[in-house]
């Protein structure tokens, strides 16, 4: 377990992991109970039209007649990102900057191994960190389906969960690389914190304006959300949140050169 | 042959504040130096420096002939490094901790780990978190050793050490520096370096206020004399002796405090009758408070 930088930094995640794994299974799975009740009541759909039209617009209301549609208004489009948002990137400000707040990172650069390796290890254990958080996802969201009868195939929950996995992957990034550029975990998450809800607020607006809708697809939320998550399948705008990965770790990649790396802050 | 570390003109600033200061600083291999200075004066600024962690504000430090400034990853593969603070993974046992870094070197030989450990009468079946202040320092020692660096950094590497492991840890500073490799030691415990150092460079408020070897400092630091003489003391003539200061007469007994050799006192006094000569050890305390005195008022910043 400890080869490298990378299997190092998978070993520290193991606990948490374990720990948000069950966390997120249990909400999915009592989210999946109450479908069966939900499905039942009379005059569903009488009391989504009576709900003003931006409300069901934002939450799509309209699906929420199929499991899939309830589990995307209930959990998909709003507790499940928030929490892969907050996993991936106390994560991601942890990778870099919390070793440097505690005075190893300096230990691991005075090694053979170069800055820019470590940045790489930290980002791949981040990713292998949030997928295995999605795997979590999708054996509860599969089990729950099958369990409660909501009508979510195999292939619909792997998207849902994949979606929310990138969404998880490049904003975790996206920490770790402030935080390889600032050496400040408090930063690095309140700077990533600020661009998730900036991504959140044009996926919003267009949703809610129109004339915004244009601006959505720059949105990481809206290509991860747009037509699902559940149900949506192999979106091509996946791609771009794999794209913003790749490019968020490329710039960070050189961060831990060419600056001063703090000692620890506290002895 | 080689020099390991030169630095030239090497200044740091932290915004306004001068942590180190044009330093010129030349260390050939197989040499321990010890770097000594007070709190703040720049020395785990230098030290920082000269392991690529920092970048100099002006000036060069080569180490190996690598710059320090953008070459360092050409350097930190030939050095051990033990930071002020060593802190290490609270979570992770000795054995755990150790095995990760002996990974990240490239592979290092289990049995010295051990005996390292051994020597230091170090348990490495327990949490760093669990250890003591000295233990954890341990760890810190045996990874910077443990790979068989060509130099090592070290920063206050004694703190928290006990007597007994601070005599064994001089010792293996010695075995390396034996075996040809470079030591350089940060310390504001000048009976640490006097016992181990050959030569001695003094940092005060980020300026290099002289390198010497250590016998060259103990040869011009203060000693003190107690002569007692059979009949009334001389004490004008001793007096007139150059280097001589601090007269005291009690009774038949001069007390007199002398920079550098004692020849000439003990020639001034030859002719009258010595009954006894007491010398206090020279030692670099007195040697190295001689630099500080009329320091001015230390700043006492993050770096010491």
């Amino acid at each position: 377990m400890f080869r490298n930088v990378f299997l190092k930094s998978v070993y520290d995640a193991r606990r948490g992991l374990i720990g948000w794994s069950i966390a997120i299974a249990v909400l999915v799975l009592l989210e999946c109970a109450l479908w069966p009740s939900v499905r039942d009541m009379p005059d569903l759909k009488e009391l989504y039209q009576s709900f003003p039209e931006e409300l069901r617009k934002f939450f799509n209301l309209e699906a929420m007649t199929t499991g899939a549609g309830f589990l995307n208004a209930e959990l998909f489009t709003l507790l499940l990102p928030a929490l892969f948002l907050i996993y991936g990137i106390g994560h991601g400000a942890r990778a870099l900057a919390g070793e440097e707040e505690r005075g190893t990172l300096e230990l691991l650069l005075v090694t053979p191994v170069s800055g820019s390796r470590i940045v790489l290890e930290k980002a791949l254990a981040l990713a292998v960190s949030v997928t295995a958080l999605g795997c979590a996802l999708f054996a509860a969201t599969s089990i729950g389906s099958l369990v409660f009868g909501l009508g979510v195939s195999v292939p619909e929950a792997a998207g849902g969960a994949l979606a929310l996995t990138l969404l998880g992957i490049e904003f975790g990034v996206l920490a770790l690389a402030a935080g390889a550029v600032t050496g400040r975990r408090a930063t690095a998450i309140a700077l990533t914190a600020s661009a998730a809800t900036a991504a959140y607020v044009v996926y919003a607006i267009g949703l809610i304006l129109p004339r915004f809708e244009s601006w959505q697809p720059y949105s990481p939320i809206h290509q991860a959300f747009h037509d699902g998550p559940l149900g949506a399948g192999l979106q091509l705008s996946y791609l771009w949140l794999i794209a913003g990965t790749v490019a968020v770790v490329l710039c960070a990649l050189p961060a831990l050169d060419g600056r001063d790396i703090s000692t620890a802050h506290a002895g | 042959m080689e020099t390991v570390i030169k630095t030239r003109g090497l200044t740091k600033r932290f915004g306004r504040r001068t942590a180190l200061d044009r330093l010129d600083l030349d260390v050939p291999p197989g040499v321990i130096v010890g770097y000594l200075g007070p709190n703040g004066a720049g020395k785990t600024t230098t030290i920082r420096l000269l392991a690529g962690l920092i970048r100099p504000t002006a000036g060069s430090a080569m180490v190996f002939g690598f710059d320090a400034a953008d070459q360092y990853d050409a350097l930190q593969r030939r050095i051990g490094y033990l930071p002020g603070d060593f802190v290490a993974y609270p979570d992770l046992t000795g054995t755990q901790y150790l095995n990760y870094f002996a990974h990240l070197y490239g592979g290092v030989d289990r049995n010295r780990i051990e005996l390292l450990a051994k020597r230091f009468d170090l348990d490495l079946g327990v949490r760093i978190g669990a250890l003591s202040r000295g233990n954890r320092q341990k760890v810190g020692i045996v990874q910077a050793f443990m790979h068989d660096p060509d130099l090592l950094i070290l920063d206050e590497p004694t703190s928290g050490l006990d007597p007994l492991m601070q005599r064994e840890f001089r010792a293996l500073l010695r075995e390396t520096r034996d075996a040809g490799r470079t030591v350089f030691l940060s310390s504001h415990m000048l009976s640490e370096v006097e016992a181990v150092a050959d030569t001695v460079a003094i940092l005060r408020a980020g300026r290099l206020v002289t390198v010497q070897s250590v016998q060259a400092l103990k040869d011009r630091a203060r000693r003190r004399l107690d002569l007692t003489f059979a009949d009334v003391p001389p004490a004008a003539r001793i007096h007139a002796v150059p280097g001589v200061q601090d007269v005291s007469v009690d009774g038949h007994t001069v007390r007199v405090t002398v920079t550098g050799s004692t020849a000439e006192l003990l020639k001034a006094v030859a002719p009258y009758d010595v009954t006894n000569v007491l010398s206090h050890e020279a030692d670099l305390e007195a040697a190295f408070l001689d630099y500080y005195d009329g320091q001015e008022e230390p700043c006492s910043a993050t770096s010491s």
